[in-house]
């Protein structure tokens, strides 16, 4: 679960990226976050996975308040999210299993747990047969299912995607939605900021709208409600 | 740690160091010649230590009596001598021998014997004392020479004091050089370790993203910055300890009577070794520990 009470984030020249948002994230949602870009989305998003500290207010996640949560327990609280971006984010040196495997080996995991929950995962998000192929052999729709992969093999509670279609033609694009549309039906909390009206608009979920910092719009069953 | 996890951290500092090779070689020789000199500091600081305890345990005033004394006044005066608290030990050598005493410790006999003018020797009977604390061998040179029917005394204290105040000269220089080589050294590494980082900023962002702990994304870098300072402690510690064992040989086979006592060096290796080896690792750490301060953002 993601609270956030009267939270505020102003950079050191001074913009205010968001000014006292307020809004709870409940386990097993799949929301979207919109909005014109430079209105504070990923910000946002950011402060969500302790990325960014809040300047003024409350950030709850999971129940930690991530300010004041000490800096070597942070890695902690990251541990129960997964995150997957627009550019991936993949090591280009490691096989998609190994890209995997990485996520596992960085939080300590037995060397024999990781290989049969690799596998698994894999095989989750399509890629069973392309395990040993090297990122740069790979589609851009398949390397963001390694990243979504790399996302959710240590179980976290919620997925955090920073616009994970914005490299992805439209086909490539639905299969990442159906993706996190099945890892959401298995109890991952989904938020996702975007710029895919059509992707909004079909799956008709919650969807918050920030402009200028502020929340506008949080509505369940929500449309984009922006022109491209 | 878990043993799996250690052996991940070393095989990434493997990796790094292996990645910036000339960068890491440069480092590792950097860090010899500064512990060459750390080195030579070392073995001064550590047979000053030794000579000053073989110095005190040889100090004693030696006290002339008066030419042609006879035998109970000398016995009078050494049982006075030892009534002094500052006394350890008092003995009356009389002259004869202590031609012998000379003889032996110069080694040469022919010289020791043409000092004598004719049948005649020129050395005094003396009662050789033994301080309680040689600290104040000094004090009881001044308390010996107040009794009556003692005309000279001779401590050698004098000696000793130039001696340490030399070498007390001489050791700040090589520790000051030293302290400044290691800054550079500790620099050199910190600069391989930035270079590591750098290559690896997308591994580094990928770990903090999924949660490894600080210590996890750290280590690799500590391990690579001791690595560097321990394997360039072992040229020096080579270098070091063969050129110290020729020294060594050659000052013991000059005359047997010399004021340099070294240490031998089947006692000072062990102490070099080990204290060599722990400078290279603090450097390293210390160049490590740098970098990833100021570079490495977790």
């Amino acid at each position: 679960m993601i609270e956030m009470h009267d939270v505020w984030k102003v950079y050191p020249n001074g913009i205010e990226a968001l000014r006292g948002i307020d809004v709870k994230v409940d386990q097993g949602e799949f929301v979207y976050i919109v909005g014109p870009s430079g209105a504070g989305k990923s910000s946002f998003i950011k402060l969500m996975y302790r990325e960014e500290k809040p300047t003024h207010g409350v950030v709850l996640i999971n129940g930690v308040n991530v300010k004041r949560v000490r800096d070597w327990k942070i890695p902690y609280v990251r541990r129960r999210i997964g995150v997957v971006f627009q550019d991936y984010k993949l090591l280009p040196h490691l096989s998609a299993y190994e890209n995997v495997a990485f996520a596992m080996e960085a939080v300590e995991t037995p060397k024999r747990e990781m290989k049969p929950r690799v596998q698994e995962v894999l095989e989750l998000v399509g890629l069973g047969d392309r395990m040993k192929a090297l990122p740069s052999q790979l589609s851009g729709g398949e390397q963001q299912r390694v990243s979504i992969a790399r996302a959710i093999v240590n179980n976290p509670t919620f997925i955090i995607a920073d616009e994970p279609t914005g490299n992805l033609d439209p086909e490539n694009s639905w299969d990442i939605m159906y993706l996190l549309e099945e890892i959401n039906a298995r109890g991952t909390t989904v938020v996702m900021a975007t710029h895919n009206k059509e992707i909004v608009n079909t799956m008709r979920q919650r969807v918050i709208a920030i402009e200028q910092g502020v929340i506008v719009r949080d509505e369940l069953g929500g449309e984009y409600g922006y022109e491209d | 740690m878990k043993i799996e996890t250690l052996g991940r951290h070393f095989r990434e500092a493997y990796r790094g160091i292996m990645k910036n090779s000339w960068m890491s070689f440069a480092a590792m020789g950097t860090v010899a010649v500064t512990l060459l000199i750390f080195g030579v500091f070392l073995i001064f600081a550590f047979n000053i230590n030794y000579l000053t305890k073989e110095l005190d345990k040889q100090l004693a005033v030696r006290a002339s009596l008066q030419d042609g004394m006879p035998k109970a006044k000398q016995v009078e005066i050494l049982n006075k001598v030892k009534q002094n608290p500052l006394v350890k030990k008092a003995d009356l050598v009389p002259k004869d021998q202590g031609l012998e005493e000379m003889k032996k410790s110069w080694g040469d006999a022919n010289f020791i014997e043409g000092l004598k003018s004719g049948d005649q020797n020129p050395l005094p009977d003396i009662i050789r004392i033994e301080p309680s604390d040689p600290k104040k061998v000094k004090e009881l040179e001044s308390q010996a020479k107040s009794i009556d029917g003692i005309v000279a005394t001779d401590s050698g204290g004098g000696v000793t004091q130039t001696l340490l105040g030399f070498s007390g000269v001489v050791r700040n220089v090589i520790l000051i050089f030293g302290i400044a080589l290691s800054v550079l050294a500790a620099f050199l590494i910190s600069n391989t370790i930035k270079l590591t980082i750098i290559a690896r900023r997308k591994e580094i962002e990928v770990m903090r993203l999924v949660g490894a702990s600080n210590w996890f994304i750290r280590w690799p870098f500590f391990i690579e910055g001791a690595f560097i300072g321990v394997v360039g402690a072992i040229l020096p510690i080579g270098i070091l300890l063969i050129l110290y064992q020729a020294f060594f040989d050659t000052v013991n086979s000059g005359a047997a009577y010399t004021v340099i006592q070294m240490m031998p060096v089947t006692s000072l290796g062990a102490y070099l070794a080990v204290s060599t080896f722990v400078l290279g690792a603090i450097i390293g750490i210390s160049g490590s520990l740098l970098s990833v301060r100021k570079f490495l953002k977790i």
